[in-house]
Formats: C-alpha cells, sequence, structure tokens
C-alpha cells in the first residue's frame, strides 16, 4: 500500500485528495488538518488502532478455510466498530455536541454499509444520527438528503421495527418544522407518536413524549395555545409518571431494611436510575415546558405543581439536590394557594430520599 | 332458583334517536374514509394528477392508523389515546381468554370502519369540548358513544362510556346534578345488568338523593324521581330476593321494607302490590305468619283494586299457605275454594290447576280421599286442556295418588270385616291383579288404575 501513489488516497470524511496521514495508524487519510482534528476528536482516537487491521491488505491465506476465518473475523470487527461509532455519535447528541457528532456518525454509516449492503434497514438508524446532527447544525438540505434516503429504505422494508419508524418520522417532523411546513411537521408527528405507541403498547411511555413536546411545539407556532397546553401537560404527565415510578422503588429501598445480597443489589441498580437518553431528553422538554407555562398569562396552579413536581423529581434522580429541594419548596407553595389541596404521598417520598442523602444532611 | 316471582332485570335502552344518528361525515375532505378498493379506484381516476407520498401512504395504511393519524395532527392527543389504549384492552382481553372462546371469533374494533368512524367523531368533539371546559358538551358525547355501543358485543365499549359519562358529569356543576343524576342511574343499570347489585343500590340511591323534589324528566317524559324510586324498588326486590336465598330473613324484610317505601312514593300500585307480596313470602318464611297474612291481605285488597285476578289467585294460595302452616285447614280451603271460583271464572287454567291440586293435596293429607281425588280429576282436567305436557303428566301422578288412598279404604273395610265373601273379594282381586276388568272395585276406573300401577309401590310401603 505504500507503493501507492500519493494523488489516489482520498480523505477520511470528505473524500478529497488526501494530503495528511494520521501518524498512529498510518492507514488513514485526511485533506488537511482541521479534518484530521475533527476525527480525531470525535472518534479517531478511539478507534484508531482498531483501523488498522481492516485496512492494510489481508495476509496470504492457505487454505479456504483459513481464508473464511478471515473474512468472519473481519466482519466481526467491522460489526464491533459500527456499534461502537453509532454510540459515540449518539453520546454527542445527547450533549447537544453536533459538530463532533458527524465522524462518528460517518464511520458508523459507513461500516454499517459494508457490513449490510446499502439497502439495509440496519442502516436507518445511522442516518438518523447524521440527519438529526445535520438538522442541528442547520444544514436543512443535508439533513433531507439523509432522511430521503432513510425513508426510502424503511418503505422498501416492509417489516422495519416501529421503533425505528417512530425515530424516522420525529427527524422528518422537525426537518418540517425547521422548514416552516408545519402541517407536513404534524403529520410525520403523529406517525411518530403513532409509531412509538404501538412500539411500546401503550400511550404512556416515554418514547411518546417526544412525539407529543414537539407537536406541541408546533402547535405553540401556529398559536394553537389550547392545545399546546393539552399536549404539553401530557408530556409532563408521562414524564411524571415515569419518574415516579423510579422514586418509588428507591424509597422501597430506602424504608425496607437492605438486604445483604449483593446479587439483588446489582440487578436492582440498573432500573431505579436515568439513562443519559432520557436525562438528555427530560431536560430537552421539561425546561422549555417550565418557560412556556412561566409565561402563560394566566397560569394553572395545578398544572404548575405539577411540573414542579416532575421537576424535583427529575433533579433528584440526576443527583442535583439544591436544585431539587428548590423545586420541592415551589410545589409546596403552588399547593398552598390551591382550593382543594391535599397532601401528597408521593412528594412525601421524595423529601424523605433527598433528607436522607448524607450531602443534603452537611 | 329465585323464590319471587320474577322481576326483569333492566338494562340501559339503546336511544330511540339512534337511527338516524348515523355519524356525519366531518367537514375534511379526509382521504382514508374512501374505505373500499373502487372508491379508491375512482378517487384516483377523478384525480388523475396522482398522489402526494401523504396520500400514498393513507393508501398504504391500515385505517386505524389513518383515524389514529389524522386525530393526531388535529390535536386531539387524548382521543387518540382513549381510542389506542380502548384497542389495546380489547387485544389484551382477547388474548387473555385465547383460542376457542366467544370473544376470540369476534372481530377486532380496528377491523370495523363503521365503529372507528364513529369514535373519532364524538371523541374528538368532546375532547375539543373538554378543551374549553365546556362540560356538558363532553357530557353529551360520550353519552352518544355510549347509545352508540348497544349491541352486546359491544357492552365493554358502552360500559366503558357510562362510565366515562360519570366522571364528567361530576364536573358539571351548573345544572344542579341533573347530569350526575343521569349518569347514577345509568351506572346503576350497567352494574344491575352484570349482577353487581349492591353496587347498583349505590347508585341508584344517589340518583334519587339527587332527584328528590326535582321536576327532571327523560326523553320521554318521565320524572326523573319515579324513575329513580322504580329503580330502588325493582333493585331492592332483586336483593332481597337474594338474600332470602340465603336464608338472611330479617335482613331481607329490611330491603323489601324499604322496596315498599319506595313503591309508595312512585305512587304505582301494582308495584305496592307486587312488594306486598313479597313481604308476605318473607314473613311466611321467617315464620312471622299473622305478618305475613297481613301483608297478603293487603296484596289481595290491592289486587281487587286492579282487577287482576292472576295476582288475585296468587294472593289466595299464599294466604292459603300460610294457613296451612298454622293449622287453620278449613279456613284454608275457604279461601282455596275462592281462587279456584275466580280462576274458572275468568278461564285461568295454570291457577285451577294449581288451586285444584292444592286442594287436593289438603284433602289428601287430611284423609278426605274422595275430595281429594275430585280436585285432582278437575286439575287433570284442566291440565288437558292446557296442553301441556309435563304439567298433565304431574296432575296424573296426583290422580294415581288420590285413586290410590281411596281404593285403600276399601282394601281395608273388607280385610276387617274378615267375612267368606270378602275374603273372596280380596282374593280375586289379589289374583287377577293385572286384570283389571275383573276387580269389583275398579270396575270402570282402568284408566285411573294404569296411574295406580306407578305409585302403588310406594304409598304400600308408606302406609305398610
Amino acid at each position: 500500500m505504500a507503493l501507492e501513489p500519493e494523488g489516489e488516497r482520498a480523505g477520511e470524511l470528505c473524500l478529497g485528495p488526501a494530503t495528511v496521514r494520521c501518524a498512529a495508524c498510518g492507514v488513514t487519510y485526511y485533506c488537511d488538518v482541521d479534518h484530521q482534528h475533527a476525527d480525531w476528536v470525535s472518534i479517531h482516537e478511539k478507534i484508531c488502532q482498531l483501523l488498522i487491521p481492516l485496512r492494510t491488505a489481508p495476509p496470504f491465506y492457505n487454505s479456504d478455510k483459513e481464508r473464511k476465518l478471515g473474512q468472519e473475523q473481519k466482519r466481526s470487527r467491522e460489526i464491533f466498530l459500527a456499534g461502537m461509532t453509532y454510540d459515540t455519535a449518539q453520546n454527542f447528541l445527547f450533549e447537544g455536541n453536533h459538530e463532533d457528532a458527524i465522524p462518528a456518525a460517518l464511520h458508523s454509516l459507513k461500516f454499517s454499509i459494508s457490513i449490510h449492503g446499502p439497502n439495509s434497514v440496519e442502516l436507518v438508524p445511522a442516518y438518523l444520527v447524521l440527519a438529526e446532527t445535520s438538522l442541528g447544525l442547520g444544514h436543512l438540505s443535508q439533513g433531507e438528503e439523509y432522511l430521503s434516503q432513510a425513508h426510502w429504505i424503511v418503505l422498501k422494508n416492509a417489516h422495519c421495527s416501529r421503533d425505528v419508524q417512530a425515530k424516522l418520522h420525529r427527524n422528518l417532523g422537525l426537518l418540517h418544522a425547521a422548514k416552516g411546513n408545519l402541517d407536513d411537521s404534524l403529520y410525520h408527528l403523529a406517525n411518530d407518536v403513532y409509531f412509538a405507541c404501538c412500539a411500546f403498547g401503550t400511550t404512556n411511555h416515554v418514547a411518546v413524549a417526544g412525539g407529543y413536546f414537539h407537536m406541541a411545539t408546533v402547535f405553540f407556532r401556529q398559536n394553537r395555545m389550547d392545545v399546546a397546553d393539552s399536549l404539553y401537560s401530557e408530556v409532563v404527565n408521562i414524564w411524571y409518571d415515569h419518574f415516579n415510578h423510579l422514586i418509588d422503588i428507591q424509597y422501597q429501598k430506602l424504608i425496607t431494611p437492605a438486604e445483604i445480597d449483593l446479587l439483588s443489589e446489582e440487578g436492582g441498580t440498573e432500573e431505579d436510575i436515568l439513562d443519559e437518553k432520557q436525562q438528555a431528553e427530560a431536560t430537552q422538554m421539561l425546561n422549555p415546558i417550565l418557560e412556556f407555562r412561566e409565561q402563560s398569562p394566566k397560569p394553572r396552579l395545578e398544572k404548575m405543581a405539577k411540573l414542579f413536581h416532575t421537576l424535583a423529581m427529575f433533579y433528584y434522580l440526576i443527583h442535583d439536590l439544591p436544585k431539587a429541594d428548590e423545586f420541592v419548596m415551589k410545589v409546596l407553595q403552588a399547593t398552598e394557594h390551591l382550593p382543594e389541596h391535599e397532601p401528597n404521598d408521593s412528594l412525601y417520598h421524595l423529601v424523605k430520599l433527598i433528607k436522607s442523602k448524607p450531602a443534603y444532611a452537611k | 332458583m329465585s323464590i319471587f316471582p320474577p322481576i326483569p332485570i333492566q338494562s340501559p335502552k339503546p336511544h330511540p334517536s339512534m337511527e338516524e344518528m348515523r355519524c356525519p361525515l366531518p367537514p375534511l375532505a379526509r382521504m382514508h374514509l374512501i374505505k373500499g378498493k373502487d372508491a379508491i379506484d375512482r378517487y384516483l381516476a377523478m384525480h388523475i394528477k396522482g398522489l402526494s407520498k401523504q396520500e400514498a401512504a393513507a393508501y398504504r395504511n391500515s385505517y386505524k392508523k389513518n383515524i389514529c393519524i389524522d386525530m393526531l395532527r388535529q390535536g386531539y392527543h387524548k382521543s387518540f389515546a382513549e381510542l389506542f389504549t380502548l384497542i389495546e384492552k380489547w387485544n389484551a382481553l382477547r388474548e387473555a381468554s385465547g383460542p376457542g372462546s366467544a370473544i376470540w371469533l369476534e372481530k377486532s374494533l380496528e377491523e370495523q370502519p363503521d365503529k372507528l368512524d364513529q369514535l373519532h367523531y364524538f371523541l374528538t368533539r368532546a375532547e375539543a369540548a373538554q378543551r374549553s371546559e365546556y362540560y356538558e358538551e363532553v357530557y353529551a358525547n360520550q353519552l352518544n358513544l355510549a347509545y352508540c355501543f348497544n349491541k352486546p358485543e359491544d357492552r365493554w365499549l358502552r360500559n366503558y362510556f357510562y362510565e366515562q359519562c360519570y366522571k364528567t358529569a361530576q364536573l358539571i356543576k351548573i345544572d344542579g346534578g341533573k347530569k350526575e343524576a343521569e349518569a347514577h342511574s345509568n351506572m346503576g343499570l350497567v352494574y344491575e345488568e352484570q349482577g353487581h347489585f349492591l353496587k347498583a343500590v349505590e347508585h341508584y340511591e344517589a340518583f334519587y338523593n339527587l332527584t328528590v323534589g326535582r321536576t327532571w324528566k327523560d326523553d320521554t317524559g318521565r320524572y326523573f324521581n319515579s324513575l329513580a324510586c322504580e329503580h330502588l324498588w325493582r333493585i331492592y326486590t332483586l336483593l332481597a330476593d337474594k338474600m332470602l336465598g340465603n336464608n338472611e330473613h330479617q335482613e331481607a324484610i329490611g330491603t323489601l321494607i324499604k322496596a315498599f317505601r319506595m313503591a309508595k312514593e312512585a305512587e304505582n300500585m301494582k308495584m305496592e302490590g307486587e312488594t306486598a307480596f313479597c313481604l308476605g313470602i318473607a314473613y311466611h318464611s321467617a315464620g312471622e305468619l299473622k305478618t305475613a297474612i297481613l301483608k297478603l291481605n293487603t296484596y289481595l285488597e290491592i289486587s281487587k283494586l286492579l282487577e287482576d285476578y292472576v295476582g288475585l289467585g296468587r294472593a289466595y294460595q299464599a294466604i292459603a299457605q300460610v294457613l296451612v302452616s298454622q293449622g287453620q285447614i278449613a279456613e284454608a280451603i275457604m279461601y282455596l275454594e275462592k281462587f279456584m271460583n275466580i280462576a274458572k271464572k275468568v278461564q285461568l287454567n295454570q291457577s285451577l290447576v294449581d288451586a285444584c291440586t292444592f286442594l287436593g293435596n289438603i284433602y289428601n293429607e287430611s284423609g278426605n280421599y274422595y275430595k281429594a281425588c275430585e280436585y285432582f280429576n278437575q286439575a287433570f282436567e284442566a291440565a288437558n286442556a292446557l296442553s301441556d305436557l309435563a304439567l298433565v303428566n304431574e296432575t296424573k301422578v296426583y290422580c294415581g295418588i288420590g285413586k290410590a288412598h281411596s281404593l285403600m279404604v276399601k282394601v281395608n273395610t273388607h280385610t276387617e270385616a274378615a267375612d267368606p265373601i270378602n275374603i273372596k273379594y280380596l282374593l280375586d282381586w289379589k289374583e287377577n291383579r293385572s286384570d283389571m276388568f275383573a276387580d269389583p272395585f275398579t270396575v270402570g276406573k282402568i284408566h285411573i288404575m294404569k296411574h295406580i300401577s306407578v305409585p302403588l309401590p310406594l304409598w304400600l310401603s308408606h302406609f305398610s
């Protein structure tokens, strides 16, 4: 490979003529230092060494058996890399770091194509991440292209999973919203909600909340406040139920004497914490709703109280105790003015949990 | 097994104007309303310019999905959630019952576009009203939905929407509780139909309390209050019947007294009479015979007033029964003869059979076998006139018992006389038992003797 003329090498990101080579792996080329830096920050640092066996010429195999083994090995390496690059891209997205997500997502797409071929359903998630980053950066036409690809694949594969279809329609909805086609946007978001509900068999799943939230935003832009308000309430309800469930589990653990059973403890920690994705989504949805509610001309106290309560639980779950405490106070203030307010068990549990944390007791 | 005469359980009525309530199309040109293949082709021919992506998708999608998406994009997310949950609930129910159950063969909601249309139409209207907090409108739409689903296989939907109505009605304050009362009444009917009488009583009582002193009327022009009384009367009677079945006499009597009060308040003589009769029976089985007769006499008076001959007969019979358990046979016979006369007069063969059998039984037990035979014969003739085979057979047996008993007397006299002639008679009879013609005691009674052959060993063992 070292014998190949330089001009035929394509840059890793832009596929332009390459002039720079990564010194660590020696198999990755870039058109300039900027692209190399971008790739390094995003993903290359993690996969640099892993690329070597994929990109150097395969050794000479003595038998068919060995050749097959070698091919299988290559395939499993690619599958691993596709998964890892996808996760990295997702994590950048959760942090809101669209720029850095692009190289990782591109790699994910490349590996997926190499594994599954250009028309397979497995490519859709990678396309969706790319589309999301493009939309996040405001590159609408780029995003539309990715989404059209994804849509076309989904249309050709009737048995595509509902979850993926929901995500596709959510991104399509966001695209149309960004382009100002509010009606089309609503259509796609409606599809998103429908597929998400079908995927989980219930309309109260956290995965549905996103669709509702974006619909509410569109209705807000259409100035249909009553619909937006009702949808926002629905979103808050879904998160409320979800957090409440988690808080309940933690509270049960708090009041039942800890059993000395390492196995069960390990199993238990998984379900009572928020994963990064949910954390990002909750922040993305609840804060704008809070803003909306605070700005509305005639705030409804019971709705406010529920939102504060949800936020308090949220901050507790992400271990931001001072904020959690602040919102508990707000709940109490809001409920004081309600005509028929009854002490809420769930709030009481939350306060107990907050008090039980050593950091708070200082 | 019920002790009282049957009281029809009521269930909610279909709405009278249901036929005209075909779901009108919403003003929107909804692609998915084109249901059949032909219609789609026609639509394509008319709009030859081609389909947009959305229209193409609408063609590919199921009807349920189109309806759902249509609701959502217009912002009716609660309607969507309700519809979706209902469909999921039904599917879960079906899965739980498994193949082979009745529900397994039924069509799912998603395969019935007409019902989906109705749900779509009314649910979205209800939600729109709810957004502007106009709860009466919400209530009206939910009630319409309940009326829509009145077929037996849709009961679960109807009950669900009655429940929703009930929840909504509690938010309506302006009308002084009229809607709430109506909702209570409907819930009561639902529970009554399901056999949850205690829950039904709760709702009917709430219905009653809300309508006391009000002049509200329903669609057919009936006062709510009298409706409430009627419902309560019926449910109390049903409850009391159940209690008597469990031998809870005092509770049953207490409940029946409540029912009586309701009947009085509803100013319905017939209901009053029924309850008096039931009370009589309840007191009778509780052992308070004097009170029982008092109550039955009330029923007698009311039946006379209403010229209800069946009721009159029933009253006489019940009184006679109480008198028999008091041991006042003569009086019982008097009442029964009255009963019989009435039955003859108005051609009530069933009552006549009852009366004759009863009388026959009384005479039979007091040893007056000739009279017993006579009445059993009458019962047999009346039963023949009714041509009710089971009844005819029953009366045949009674006739047999009567005849056998009367034969018994003759056999005894012959045996006691103990002279050669009598013994010869007896021996003849004994030898020719199969040949009934030659028997001196049974000449001309051949058809009766045939019936004796069954109960004969019975009474022989009884009297030996």
